[in-house]
């Protein structure tokens, strides 16, 4: 899996674009879409998750504490792996916008929403093979 | 003509973004000691405290061992290129102040308008030759904002900085007063 992180309007999805031109499904919580479960098609190979950030803002309205958002992403995360693991060819994108360095919030939801996506990214890059941030179009390497 | 070298050169707020440009600055007029040094302050003294900020500016400026031209340049930088050529260095302190001035000064709310605007400000100092060194504030890293203002000033900004660094010779982010390479040739 590879974690592609970094401030908004960076060039993130650009990037992703570039250095995997052929995706077989691009699954952006941007255009709505939902966190789906992984699909056992066959012709699935590059699958792109992009916005978790958004995910775990949606899960604030179902869950109450952000250990519970955490843990929730982690099993979604997990599942995806899994499926990545399944087969040589198959490869997982995970994009997540950076929200987490801006003054304290004054709204608790936002204070939790920055907290939770702060340990979501920990997770998703600790069991990232690769990660890179994104700024300005230009990628730093980390892992 | 031929384009001079173009530096981005970003940070948090008082990371010592502009002590850096005026360092690169100071180091290639050094270099070449028949080459001019131009400040092009697009800072606009709308209050005390902006006017504090700037006789800052000044102050480090003035205590330097070398001479600054000063230009006082809120929007259509581009006005003032004819000035400069290739024995010029320009630092432009700062795009988002340029930025402020026109969405607030000069009241443009399209954004793809903003954009090109201040790409033409930038294309037009690159064009005389002088090699320009452009200072700006990283400012997306946050909660995204319900107002839209600050998402539009946001993607104006995300997407201006991506046109410089991608065409900029070299790049750096400032931490700390610790200057970060992220593009180009170290310093």
């Amino acid at each position: 899996m590879h974690f592609v992180t970094g401030g908004a309007y960076n060039g993130k999805r650009k990037w992703v674009k570039k250095h995997y031109p052929i995706t077989s499904y691009w699954c952006s919580a941007y255009d709505s879409a939902r966190l789906e479960a992984p699909l056992e098609a066959e012709n699935l190979l590059v699958v792109v998750l992009e916005g978790v950030e958004q995910w775990v803002g949606r899960l604030l309205d179902e869950e109450t504490t952000p250990s519970a958002i955490r843990e929730k992403m982690a099993q979604e995360i997990q599942a995806w792996l899994e499926w990545e693991k399944a087969n040589d060819k198959r490869k997982l994108i995970i994009i997540g916008t950076d929200i987490t360095k801006g003054i304290v919030p004054i709204e608790k939801r936002d204070r939790l929403w920055r907290d939770a996506v702060g340990w979501v990214y920990q997770d998703i890059a600790e069991r990232a093979e690769k990660m890179d941030v994104i700024w300005y179009g230009v990628a730093q390497q980390l892992k | 003509m031929e384009e001079g070298r173009m530096i981005l050169i970003s940070g948090g707020v008082r990371s010592g973004k502009s002590s850096f440009a005026e360092k690169i600055a100071t180091d290639l007029h050094l270099q070449s000691p028949n080459t001019k040094l131009h400040y092009i302050a697009c800072g606009v003294a709308s209050d005390k405290e902006m006017t504090e900020r700037i006789l800052r500016h000044q102050k480090d400026r003035h205590a330097s061992d070398v001479y600054w031209e000063t230009w006082e340049c809120a929007y259509d930088v581009y006005e003032i290129a004819s000035s400069f050529g290739k024995k010029d260095i320009l630092v432009l302190d700062c795009v988002t102040t340029l930025l402020n001035n026109y969405l607030f000064l000069r009241k443009m709310e399209d954004a793809e308008q903003v954009i090109q605007q201040i790409w033409k400000d930038v294309s037009n100092l690159r064009k005389t030759g002088a090699a320009i060194i452009l200072v700006s504030n990283e400012v997306v890293h946050e909660i995204p904002s319900s107002t839209e203002l600050v998402q539009r000033y946001q993607y104006i900004l995300g997407k201006l900085h991506q046109q410089i660094v991608g065409e900029a010779d070299s790049a750096y982010l400032v931490e700390a007063g610790i200057p970060v390479c992220m593009k180009g040739e170290k310093r």
